[in-house]
């Protein structure tokens, strides 16, 4: 089986490699390696569920406003998403539905608070059967 | 005094934990209405005073007085709202901290007479910002930078270096936003300030006179500001953004309080959790060379992960507890991200600055009780 990401070595950030053989397969792959590096994903219940539409003009602007998006819906009202179902994905648009659950300092164990993904060293693209994506976090 | 707080430290440390919300995920005590956080962009640690948190006399050493003109509201996103509504109040997470210290050093006794600073005298040191109300003030601006870059034809070097032309709508845009969220952030510490005041009053039964924890200076660790500067010998004004910077005005300079105005501005510069950090002063070479700037701490030698690596199968806490440092994060990985060795030793890098001119020493402060997100 496909690796579905791994986190990167950077001083002072943190940054994710994702997987995937197709581009939704990679976008859903990079959002659980942000989440990954905010809570261990193990102890999130699929109890709640958010619906995610965003949009830009390039397929990089695409996958940091996707990051970003899921980002926002965290800081400010604590949803993990633990399994990410892409519905739709173009060259410009995005549109999912995740389950996952609020977030609970008591419950949820507590690493990097990530708080926006950015442009710097960003890449996305097709290595021989499968694609590949590298985002840097800003924390 | 050191003597006084050293029994009571570890109670100090829980009480700070418990009463200054942190952490990955973690909830402010304020509960805001979007008219109280309008009025926070607006107005700053000054709204924060008009509503208990501290005093008046916080604002005459707070760096613009703790709340910066120009900030406009009516270009702040729904989400920057949002996502600040739950977070004034809060410390954050990462290098974020609340340090009580003492002075172990006096390298200026003549300036730390006008400080009023002494060897043996116990001082907090608050780092944290306008948490993820900047942020998304930041995010939702870079998309307009990137349109921007295409309109005004700019070659950028990093994609994270997007800017517009200052006279452009955009940049106008831009600093209304910036300004709200630095006026968010000193809001913050005010209030983190005076939940501090309230727990050392609680565990050491003095009243504020009798603990006279004044504050000693409150300065922006990242903004953009216009500002006039010299450059070859002629007077401009120019717009100075210091990341990873601190600004370290020199005697006489207009915007320091009166009370400072011979003295030169103070610098708080801190260093790893387990070294120390130092107080400095602005110096006029630092005007001449450096656009009124020094260094903003530490930096890294090791990432995050080198870090967590390091400190695998050791207790972190129990190793600074050891050095009579007492520890309290809320993260499992917090502590070994942020351990010592993981940051340059700060003494190296002030000296560098110290040497250079461009700040001066006054005092190096030693941690006694730590808390990190």
């Amino acid at each position: 089986m496909m690796k579905q990401f791994e986190t990167i070595d950077i001083s002072g950030d943190a940054g994710i490699r994702a997987f995937g053989r197709d581009l939704p397969e990679l976008f859903a792959n990079a959002a659980a390696g942000m989440y990954s590096l905010v809570t261990d994903l193990s102890g999130v219940a699929e109890t709640g569920r958010i619906d995610v539409s965003v949009h830009s003009e390039t397929l990089e602007g695409l996958l940091v406003a996707w990051l970003n998006e899921l980002i926002f819906r965290f800081d400010a009202y604590g949803f993990v998403g633990k399994k990410i179902a892409i519905g739709d994905l173009t060259d410009i648009g995005v549109s999912a539905t995740l389950s996952g659950e609020e977030f609970d300092p008591a419950k949820h164990e507590q690493k990097l608070l990530v708080k926006a993904a950015t442009y710097h060293r960003l890449s996305i693209h097709k290595k021989d059967d499968h694609w590949e994506a590298e985002v840097v976090f800003d924390i | 005094m050191k003597q006084d707080v050293l029994p009571r430290i570890r109670d100090l440390v829980e009480v700070l934990y418990r009463e200054v919300p942190s952490g990955v995920g973690s909830k402010g005590k304020i509960r805001l209405g979007p008219e109280d956080e309008k009025k926070i962009l607006l107005k700053g640690a000054r709204w924060a005073v008009e509503n208990g948190y501290g005093n008046a006399s916080d604002l005459r050493h707070t760096e613009s007085s703790g709340s910066i003109d120009g900030a406009d509201p009516s270009l702040i996103s729904s989400k920057a709202y949002e996502r600040g509504r739950a977070q004034q109040g809060t410390l954050g997470s990462g290098n974020h901290f609340l340090e009580i210290q003492y002075i172990d050093e006096i390298y200026d006794e003549q300036a730390a007479g006008v400080l009023g600073l002494y060897e043996g005298q116990v001082t907090v040191m608050i780092h944290t910002g306008s948490r993820g109300f900047g942020h998304q003030v930041c995010t939702d601006f870079l998309e307009v930078m990137e349109r921007a870059v295409k309109k005004y034809h700019i070659t950028l070097y990093d994609r994270e270096l997007a800017c517009a032309p200052f006279q452009s709508p955009e940049a106008r845009d831009y600093l209304g936003a910036m300004r709200a969220a630095a006026n968010y952030a000193w809001a913050n510490r005010q209030c983190i300030m005076h939940w501090t005041r309230e727990a050392f009053m609680k565990e050491l039964h003095a009243s504020p006179g009798e603990l006279g924890m004044d504050l000693i200076y409150d300065v922006a660790h990242n903004i953009a500001k216009v500002e006039e500067h010299t450059v070859d010998g002629q007077k401009r004004k120019l717009v100075v953004h210091r990341k990873g910077a601190t600004r370290a005005f020199p005697p006489g300079h207009p915007e320091l309080p009166d009370a400072y105005r011979e003295l030169g501005q103070p610098v708080l510069i801190p260093g790893d959790m387990g070294r120390a950090s130092y107080l400095l002063l602005g110096t006029q070479k630092a005007m001449d060379e450096t656009f009124g700037s020094t260094c903003h701490g530490a930096g890294r030698v090791m990432s995050r992960h080198q870090a967590i690596r390091r400190a695998k199968g050791r207790a972190i806490w129990r190793e600074m507890a050891d050095k009579g440092i007492i520890v309290r994060s809320a993260g499992r990985e917090t502590l070994a991200e942020e351990m010592s060795e993981a940051y340059k030793d700060i003494s190296n890098v002030v000296e560098v600055v110290h040497k250079a001119g461009i700040s001066k020493k006054v005092a190096r402060l030693r941690p006694m009780g730590v808390v990190k997100g």
